[in-house]
């Protein structure tokens, strides 16, 4: 058959065969320690390997830009503007004693009580704690990703070759096979649940359960080349208990179901999600809801508590914060799942940003945009550390025990504590929260007023 | 690549203009973004009503705009929430399209505002340089002062009426829902009156105080530092690597 074949496609018949060889003994070195739950290595030696490159690429754009007399070191700031942190009533009584030259005990209203209100106004404007929680985070240094350095400047030949290559290495060699993992992992994980399902309910369709969704994650976890380091494993969440962690993007539901056996919270999607979840349900029970379901937060309650309550049932895992933050804080947890009355495990997850950006800005990627750009990043490299568990005490009401485990997840993760709401990303401020201020001016306009007109 | 040379003449000329450093210049630049949602520039959406109105005169458009401007217009400074706790808030938006603010028209507002404009805004509240000399000082206090009496002189007329200046005081007692307007303009009135006899001095009993000019408004504010307290200030920026 070779003899008639042309010459030409000779050469691409073993390019074929060869890159068929290739792809296969990766698949192999990549799938079977998956299955069985070990590792070579290979990823923490590239996280090394990348290290050194990317402090090398440094080294060579600080020595470039020396020599060009560019500015390299761009003042760097967390926030903007300085915020005043004196109260409303020093401030105004303040403005009131330089002015006027009547007496401190008449307050009434002055011409300039607008003013303190107006440059709060103006410093919310220019800067606030929130809006800035919802866009992802700046790198300090480069990691020869252009995507998060938006001022790329030509430094160096040799830099840019680096840079190409880099290009051609992410694209060319990595996106393939990642792609090529993901989709084994997800239809091993749909046909082998299925099949699991057919199974007579014992203790070994839990068994083969358990290991099918394990060794499914894994090669999803390997299909983005991500680097985890878990820390304190005795701490993992048992049967009943909820596990809550903070939430920067869908992979973490990835990253924490690869090590531990959970059953997942969630609303039923159409789609290739939607297969994946009904092939899921079958093999172990999770709690999915419909749409309409999910509105009721009595209907929600209700079941979550049977599911917490059936001992012989997994773990739930549930991200209270409501939508996905960029990993610099955490916001408000919602106290739904607070309520059960079930122990907490809190699980705090940190991402490092150096080698890929893992937070979904939704509003301004779809998902398999933003999947796309991960599976582009070098990897993944992220942090899990379990905490010990929790549960409420007597006179503790649910919101007091969510801010409990959120600053406990917040600092044991290195990052800050918000009390906003993650949900203000898409909605506006509650009433109640907007008429604290109000109320505290116009208490010491009248009450005083109050006051004068008596006596 | 190379954009960075045709950035640096435009910051420059927003930097003598406006008078923020280039790097003050950038960081609003980034957030000039992020309000605008990376459009180039920010803006009202107005009902067919005001789009009537602006086609009448300057002060039947004010009137209808002060209604339905405040509670129908979806605008960028939606997004931020601490500023939903300012009983003032719609005072300042207002106050970043106003025309006599953006130094463009005597009177009137803006449907958007580019990132030049929102410089120019932001300006009023730059820090005092410690170089100023008596007439630069005094030309400051005078531009941040025309700021203030822009938010209470909402038809443009050069003058606070009692009509206007009860319409502040009710908007920062709204928030209590304890007060009843009846009170909020007893207060109101009982300041302006303050406020003319400081301005006029006592007056006859059948004269009019017509309403606080810019000149009274300055005799009013004399002896209030509000140079020194009119501003935000900016961070001291130390340096951490940043690969440009």
């Amino acid at each position: 058959m070779f003899l008639l074949l042309p010459f030409n496609s000779l050469i691409v018949n073993l390019l074929g065969i060869s890159l068929t060889v290739l792809f296969t003994l990766l698949l192999v070195f990549i799938i079977v320690p998956a299955i069985f739950g070990v590792s070579f290595g290979i990823r923490k030696l590239y996280m090394k390997t990348l290290l050194k490159i990317f402090a090398w690429a440094t080294l060579r754009m600080e020595r470039g830009a020396k020599e060009k007399n560019h500015q390299l070191y761009k003042p760097y700031t967390n926030g903007i503007i300085a915020k005043d942190p004196t109260s409303l009533e020093e401030e105004i009584k303040e403005i009131r004693k330089s002015g006027s030259n009547k007496a401190l005990d008449t307050p009434e209203f002055e011409l300039s009580d607008i003013f303190y209100f107006c440059r709060k106004g103006m410093e919310t404007i220019m800067d606030d704690e929130v809006t800035k929680r919802f866009s992802a985070e700046e790198l300090e240094s480069w990691n020869l990703l252009s995507r998060t350095n938006y001022n790329f400047q030509y430094i160096s030949l040799r830099l840019t070759i680096l840079w190409g290559l880099g290009v051609l290495i992410r694209y060319c060699f990595l996106l393939p096979l990642r792609i090529a993992l993901a989709f084994t992992g997800v239809s091993l994980l749909v046909v082998g649940t299925t099949m699991v399902g057919y199974l007579p309910n014992g203790r070994f369709k839990e068994f083969m359960s358990k290991h099918v969704h394990l060794m499914c994650y894994r090669i999803c976890v390997r299909a983005l080349t991500a680097i985890i380091t878990y820390h304190d494993r005795e701490n993992r969440p048992r049967n009943g208990g909820i596990c809550v962690a903070n939430h920067t993007s869908p992979i973490d539901v990835i990253i924490l179901a690869s090590d531990g056996y959970y059953a997942m919270v969630g609303q039923i999607h159409g789609g290739l999600m939607g297969v994946i979840q009904r092939a899921m349900v079958k093999a172990c029970p999770h709690v999915w809801f419909e749409r309409s379901e999910v509105k009721d937060r009595h209907l929600v309650a209700e079941r979550l508590t049977e599911h917490v309550q059936d001992k012989s049932k997994l773990p739930i895992l549930i991200f209270p914060e409501g939508t996905c933050i960029n990993n610099t804080s955490v916001m408000m947890f919602k106290k739904g799942s607070f309520e059960i009355g079930a122990t907490v495990y809190p699980v705090a997850i940190k991402y490092d940003p150096q080698f890929g950006d893992a937070f979904w800005n939704s509003s301004k990627y779809g998902m398999v945009t933003y999947l796309l750009r991960m599976m582009t990043s070098w990897a993944i490299v992220c942090s899990v550390w379990y905490l010990p568990p929790m549960t409420r005490e007597a006179n503790e009401d649910a919101v007091h025990f969510a801010n409990r485990v959120k600053s406990a997840i917040a600092r044991q993760g290195g990052l800050v504590d918000l009390l906003w709401d993650g949900g203000l990303k898409r909605e506006k401020v509650k009433d109640t929260f907007k008429e604290e201020q109000q109320k505290l001016y116009s208490k010491m306009i009248v009450g005083n007023h109050e006051d004068r007109s008596r006596s | 690549m190379g954009s960075s040379q045709s950035m640096s003449e435009e910051v420059r000329e927003l930097v003598s203009k406006t008078g923020f450093s280039s790097d003050q210049i950038e960081q609003l630049h980034r957030r000039f973004k992020q309000l605008s949602g990376n459009q180039l520039t920010i803006r009202t959406r107005r009902t067919q009503l005001t789009w009537m109105a602006t086609r009448q005169s300057s002060w039947a458009f004010n009137h209808s705009s002060l209604q339905t401007d405040m509670f129908t217009s979806k605008e960028n400074f939606n997004n931020i929430p601490d500023l939903e706790l300012n009983p003032i808030r719609s005072k300042i938006i207002r106050a970043f399209f106003d025309n006599r603010n953006l130094r463009k028209a005597p009177n009137g507002l803006a449907d958007e505002i580019n990132f030049e404009d929102f410089l120019t805004i932001m300006s009023y509240f730059r820090p005092i340089e410690t170089n100023m000399d008596e007439e630069q000082l005094e030309h400051c206090r005078k531009e941040k002062l025309r700021f203030l009496f822009h938010m209470y002189d909402s038809d443009s007329d050069g003058r606070i009426t009692l009509e206007e200046y009860r319409n502040v005081v009710e908007e920062l007692l709204s928030g209590n829902p304890h007060i009843e307007k009846e009170s909020a303009r007893s207060i109101a009135d009982g300041a302006m009156m303050e406020a003319a006899s400081v301005c006029v001095g006592q007056m006859q009993p059948d004269q009019v105080y017509e309403g606080i000019t810019f000149d009274d408004f300055l005799k009013i504010w004399q002896g209030i530092d509000i140079e020194t307290k009119m501003h935000v200030r900016f961070l001291n920026m130390e340096t951490i690597a940043l690969c440009h």
